[in-house]
C-alpha cells in the first residue's frame, strides 16, 4: 500500500523529513520498550504531540471512576500516560501567518486524524484533538510537505514566535516585525542552544508600544520594534525584554537592551538561550522558566552574563544573512485597493463593519477579523475559507493571539461581498474584539490540568453576552475577558480586564467547581499591567457575579473612566464585599445543580486531574541526543531488513556519530555537525583520556567509529552491515556507560 | 475485495430537525458512557454545538466517535470508525452501518417523536485521502459495491451518488434505498447484527 511518506518524499524538505523519521523510530523503540518513557516523553513533546486528559486510563463517569481499557494497555507513551489514549497535535503556525494551500492541508488533517475541527490557540498555533500517536508521523510529514513544521510546538523549547497580527498594515508600528519572526523562528528551529532548557521559552515581537498585539511584557523573550539615528541613516532594531511571564506567579519582563540592531538580534537571542540553558533551574520545573532566573539574578546580573555571553557565541552567517532577505518579504494582495463604492449594504453589515474591520495604514485596503467561537472552526470551514481568501486576498492569513483569524489586505470595495461569504460558512459575526470575544484555554475539555470548564463557561458567558450585545453600553462591550482552567494562565487571565480561572472549594462533602475572578489586567500597552485576585465565585454564579460587576462599573465610572481605573479607585475589599452574595455555597442537597461544570452533566470532581506535560520532564541534553542515535541505529536495521546494506551502513555510521556528538556536548555544546569535527573532539577529550574506555574491551568500541570515519569499504555487502550494525550497538552502549561514569544519573 | 478505507464515517440524517436542542445531548452522551450504553471503548463527550453546521456533540470513544452531528444543515447521527475497521469496504460498511443504526435507535428512545431519523438514506464518508480521493475513478471504482452492500441490507435496490466534486473534500457518498421499499430499522440492525 502507498504510504504519505512515498508521496510527498520530494516535497518534504531533507532535514524536516530526517526528524520526523527519527521520531517514527523512536515511536517503534518506546513501543517495543527499547526507549526510556521519559526521554520519548520529551521527544515526543519537542514534536508538538501531547498528552490530553484521561490518557493514565481512568475517568470520572459522574458516579465513580473507571478505568478506561486502553487496547495497548501495557504501551506507555510517557509516564502514566497510555499509548493509545488519544492525544494533542499542536502545530506551529509562525506569527500566525498561513497561506491558503496550508489553512486547506491542515483541513484535511483535521478531517482525517481529528474530530474535524481546528482549534486556535493564545500563542496563534492551531491545535488538533483526539489524534491517535500512530498517526501523527503521517500527519507532521502532510505538513512538511506544506511548509509547517510542528518541531518544538511543546516541549523545553522555544514555542511558536508570535508577532502582531497586523503586522505590515498598522498604523502605528515602527516597522513590520513579521520577517523578524520568521527569521528568528527558522534560526532557533532545533537549534543547539535551545535543547537543554529547564523549562519551556516562549518569545513575542512587536510593532509598537501601545497597542496589545505583540504582548512583549509577557514574554521570556519580547522583542519591541524601534528604529534609531545612527550616524545620519535610521537603523531597525528592537528594545528587548525578558524574563516576562504569566502561569502562576505572573512577572513583568525587564529592559534587557534599549536598543538591539537588527544585526545583534540573533546573537543576542542566542545568548540569551545560552544563559538560560545553563544557569536555568534544571530540576524544579517549578521554577524552571527564564522569569526565574532574572529575578534570582537580577536584571543587571543577568546581562552582564548575557554580554559575556556574546562574547563566545560562535560565528554564524545565518547571523545577519535574513537581513538581505528581509525585502523579499512583500505582500501580494489578490486586487488592487479600491475605496467602498456605494453599493447596497447586506443586512449586519454596518454592525460587523464597526467591530470587525480595520483600515489598513495602505489606503483602499482593510484587515478582518474573523471571529471564532472558543478558536474552533471546521475543516469545511477552513476548505471555504481558503477559496475565500484566493479570491480576497491571497495568501494573507493571519491566526490571532486571541483565537480568531485575520484576512489581511481585502480591497475595501470588496468588505461586502466577502461580509457575505463569510456568513455563508458562519465565520462572519460582528463583536471581535468585544466582550463577547472571549479567550478561552481548552481546560477541563482536555486539558489533563484543568480544574474547571473555561469553554463551558466562555459558551454560556458569550451566549448570555450575544442576547444582549446592543443593549450594552460602549464601556462594557471594549471590556476583554478571558478564561483559564486553572492558575497556569494559557487563557491569559491576568491581562484581561476580566479575568477567570478555574479552582475548587468544598461545601460539605462535594467539590464545588469555581473561578477566581481577576480584575483591572491590561492587555494594551503590549500586557502593560497584571489583574488582581479578588476572590473565588462558584462557577454558576459567575454570569450572574460578571453582570453585577459590570453594571456597577457602568453606574460609578467616572467620564473616561476606564476599567483598570475604576478596579483600582475602588479597591480590593470593596470589590470583594460586592462579590461576597454570590461567593455563598450552597448544600449539594439544596441546589445539586452548582455541583455540576458548565456544559458537563457529570457530579464535579477534581479525580481526573492528572499531570501535565505542560512543563515536559526535565530530561538531560544527554538523554535527548542519545536517543536520536539509538532510533538512527534502528532505522539502520530497518535498511538492512530491506536489504539495503550500503543505507544500514551509512546510517549506522551517523547513529555512531550522533551519539558520539551526544558525549561531546556534556562537555563542549559548540561541537558542530562537522564529523571531522566530533571525531577529532570526541578523541580527545574522551578515548585519548581513556574515559571511555571499557573496564575488559578498554578502547575497543571507540575504535568502531574511528574505523568507519576512516571510511567505508569499497563494498558493502550483507555481513559488513550486520557487522557495523553491531558494532554501532555496542558503541552506543559504551557511551552510555561512559556518560554515567562520567556526569552521574542519565535522567534527572 | 475492494479494500476499506483507514477510516470511514456513516451518517444517518434526521426526518425533521427536533424540539431537542444539541446541548442536550451531552448529558445523555454522558449518561451512555455510566451505561455503556453503545459498542465501543467511550471515553468522554466534547461540545462543538458553537460551531456552525460542525460534528456538534461527540461521544468519543476509542475506536470510533459518535457524533450528535450539525454538518451541511441536516441534524444527525455520525459514527465514525477510526481504527479496526475490517480489510474489505463490505465489511467495513455493515459494520459501520450497524453501530449508526444501533446509536440512532438509542437516540430516538431518547426524546422519543421527535428524534426521528430518515432510514432510508444514509451518507458514506471516506476519511482517507491516500485510497479514496475524491475523484471520478474512486466512484467508479465502489459504487456498485457500495450499492451492493447496501441493497444486501435493505433487501432492495440502492443508489448511490458522488456528494461533491471538489477534489479537496472527503469522497463522500449519498445513498438512497428505492421508494417502494419498506425499510424497518430494527430489522435492518437485526439483520446486521447477525453479523458479529
Amino acid at each position: 500500500m502507498t504510504s504519505w511518506k512515498e508521496i510527498l518524499q520530494d516535497k518534504i524538505p531533507a532535514e524536516m523529513g530526517n526528524l520526523i523519521d527519527i521520531y517514527e523510530a523512536q515511536m517503534e523503540l518506546r513501543k517495543q520498550g527499547k526507549l526510556d518513557e521519559k526521554v520519548f516523553a520529551e521527544a515526543r513533546l519537542r514534536k508538538g504531540v501531547y498528552g490530553q486528559r484521561y490518557d493514565n486510563g481512568q475517568r470520572h463517569d459522574g458516579v465513580r471512576t473507571r478505568g478506561l481499557d486502553y487496547p495497548s494497555d501495557e504501551v506507555v507513551k510517557g509516564p502514566d500516560t497510555l499509548w493509545d489514549a488519544p492525544g494533542m497535535q499542536r502545530i506551529k503556525i509562525p506569527y500566525g501567518g498561513m497561506s491558503a494551500e496550508q489553512l486547506e492541508v491542515l483541513s484535511e488533517l483535521a478531517d482525517e486524524y481529528s474530530d474535524g475541527i481546528m482549534h486556535i490557540t493564545t500563542r496563534q498555533d492551531i491545535q488538533l484533538h483526539y489524534v491517535h500517536i500512530d498517526d501523527t508521523p503521517d500527519l507532521m510529514r502532510r505538513l512538511a510537505a506544506a511548509g509547517i513544521t510542528t518541531q518544538e510546538a511543546c516541549g523545553n523549547s522555544v514555542r511558536n514566535i508570535t508577532a502582531c497580527t497586523l503586522a505590515g498594515v498598522c498604523h502605528d508600528e515602527v516597522f513590520d516585525v513579521s520577517p523578524y519572526a520568521d527569521a528568528m523562528t527558522y534560526f532557533l528551529l532545533s537549534h543547539d542552544d535551545v535543547q537543554d532548557f529547564g523549562r519551556k521559552f516562549k518569545v513575542a515581537f512587536s510593532g509598537c508600544a501601545g497597542h496589545a498585539c505583540g504582548l512583549v511584557k509577557m514574554h521570556d523573550l519580547g522583542l519591541l520594534a524601534q528604529t534609531r539615528e545612527i550616524d545620519g541613516r535610521t537603523v531597525r532594531g528592537f528594545t528587548v525584554y525578558v524574563g516576562g511571564g504569566l502561569g502562576t506567579v505572573p512577572h513583568q519582563a525587564k529592559v534587557l537592551a534599549e536598543f538591539c540592531t537588527e544585526e545583534e538580534l540573533l546573537p543576542l537571542t542566542q545568548a540569551v538561550a545560552r544563559v538560560f540553558a545553563r544557569l536555568g533551574e534544571k530540576k524544579n520545573r517549578n521554577r524552571a522558566r527564564i522569569k526565574f532566573l532574572v529575578a534570582k539574578l537580577g536584571i543587571d546580573e543577568f546581562r552582564r552574563e548575557v554580554e559575556e555571553e556574546l562574547k563566545i557565541v560562535p560565528p554564524d552567517p545565518r547571523h545577519d544573512a535574513y537581513i538581505d532577505n528581509l525585502g523579499a518579504f512583500e505582500y501580494q494582495p489578490a486586487k488592487a485597493g479600491m475605496a467602498l463604492n456605494g453599493a447596497p449594504l447586506p443586512e449586519g453589515f454596518a454592525e460587523w463593519y464597526a467591530t470587525n474591520v480595520y483600515h489598513q495604514a495602505q489606503p483602499g485596503y482593510s484587515a478582518i477579523t474573523l471571529h471564532t467561537p472558543l478558536g474552533d472552526f471546521t475543516a469545511k470551514q477552513g476548505f471555504a475559507l481558503a477559496d475565500i481568501a484566493r479570491q480576497y486576498v491571497g495568501d494573507n492569513i493571519r491566526l490571532s493571539v486571541e483565537q480568531n483569524i485575520v484576512l489581511r489586505w481585502v480591497a475595501d470595495a470588496d468588505l461586502p461581498a466577502i461580509y457575505r461569504d463569510l456568513c455563508a460558512i458562519g465565520l462572519g459575526d460582528a463583536g471581535a474584539d468585544t466582550i463577547v470575544d472571549i479567550t478561552a484555554c481548552p481546560g477541563t475539555d482536555t486539558c489533563k490540568l484543568g480544574i474547571a470548564s473555561s469553554r463551558g463557561l466562555t459558551a454560556e458567558l458569550r451566549t448570555r453576552l450575544i442576547e444582549k450585545i446592543n443593549l450594552l453600553p460602549d464601556a462594557v462591550r471594549e471590556l476583554k475577558i478571558k478564561v483559564s482552567g486553572c492558575f497556569n494562565s494559557c487563557g491569559q487571565h491576568h491581562v484581561a480586564d476580566i479575568g477567570f480561572f478555574g479552582n475548587s472549594r468544598r461545601s460539605g462533602n462535594h467539590k464545588m467547581p469555581h473561578f477566581q475572578v481577576v480584575l483591572g489586567g491590561q492587555w494594551q500597552q503590549n500586557a502593560g499591567s497584571y489583574g488582581l485576585a479578588v476572590g473565588a465565585v462558584p462557577a454558576k454564579n459567575v454570569p450572574a457575579a460578571l453582570e453585577a460587576l459590570t453594571e456597577r462599573y457602568v453606574a460609578e465610572r467616572g467620564a473616561d473612566e476606564n476599567f483598570q481605573s475604576w478596579v483600582k479607585t475602588l479597591g480590593r475589599k470593596e470589590i470583594k464585599a460586592m462579590l461576597k452574595p454570590f461567593m455563598q455555597l450552597p448544600k449539594f442537597e439544596e441546589n445539586p445543580g452548582y455541583f455540576s461544570d458548565w456544559g458537563d452533566s457529570r457530579v464535579y470532581t477534581i479525580d481526573d486531574i492528572g499531570v501535565g506535560e505542560c512543563a515536559g520532564e526535565v530530561v538531560s541534553l544527554f538523554s535527548m541526543e542519545i536517543s536520536r542515535a539509538e532510533s538512527t541505529h534502528f532505522e539502520a536495521l530497518l535498511a538492512l531488513d530491506d536489504g539495503d546494506f550500503a543505507m544500514a551502513d551509512e546510517t549506522a555510521y551517523k547513529a555512531m556519530l550522533l551519539a558520539a556528538r551526544a558525549l561531546v556536548r556534556t562537555k563542549y555544546l559548540d561541537v558542530g555537525d562537522d564529523a571531522n569535527n566530533i571525531v577529532s573532539e570526541f578523541r580527545s577529550r574522551f578515548y585519548d583520556t581513556e574515559l571511555v574506555y571499557d573496564r575488559f574491551a578498554k578502547g575497543k568500541f571507540a575504535r568502531y567509529l574511528f574505523k568507519r570515519h576512516g571510511g567505508a569499504p569499497s563494498r558493502v555487502d550483507e555481513d559488513y552491515a550486520h557487522q557495523i550494525i553491531d558494532e554501532t550497538q555496542l558503541f552506543i552502549e559504551n557511551i552510555h556507560t561512559a556518560e554515567q561514569r562520567i556526569n552521574g544519573v542519565i535522567v534527572s | 475485495m475492494t479494500e476499506s478505507p483507514r477510516r470511514l464515517g456513516l451518517k444517518l440524517s434526521m426526518q425533521r430537525p427536533p424540539r431537542i436542542q444539541p446541548g442536550d445531548i451531552v448529558p445523555v452522551f454522558q449518561r451512555w458512557i455510566q451505561q455503556h450504553s453503545v459498542e465501543g471503548m467511550l471515553i468522554d463527550v466534547i461540545d462543538y454545538k458553537h460551531v456552525p453546521e460542525g460534528p456538534g456533540i461527540i461521544l468519543i470513544a476509542d475506536e470510533a466517535d459518535y457524533a450528535y452531528d450539525l454538518g451541511d444543515g441536516e441534524l444527525g447521527l455520525h459514527y465514525v470508525r477510526k481504527r479496526g475497521l475490517p480489510a474489505d469496504l463490505r465489511g467495513a460498511i455493515r459494520l459501520v452501518f450497524r453501530r449508526a443504526l444501533a446509536a440512532a435507535l438509542l437516540l430516538e428512545e431518547e426524546a422519543p417523536g421527535d428524534i426521528v431519523f430518515d432510514y432510508r438514506r444514509l451518507k458514506l464518508n471516506f476519511l482517507d485521502r491516500i485510497l479514496y480521493r475524491n475523484d471520478a475513478a474512486a466512484f467508479e471504482a465502489v459504487q456498485a459495491e457500495v450499492a451492493a452492500s447496501l441493497a444486501e441490507v435493505f433487501g432492495a435496490p440502492v443508489t448511490v451518488q458522488r456528494l461533491s466534486e471538489d477534489p479537496r473534500q472527503l469522497f463522500a457518498l449519498g445513498c438512497a434505498v428505492s421508494d417502494d421499499a419498506k425499510v424497518r430499522p430494527a430489522a435492518l440492525l437485526a439483520k446486521l447484527e447477525g453479523d458479529s
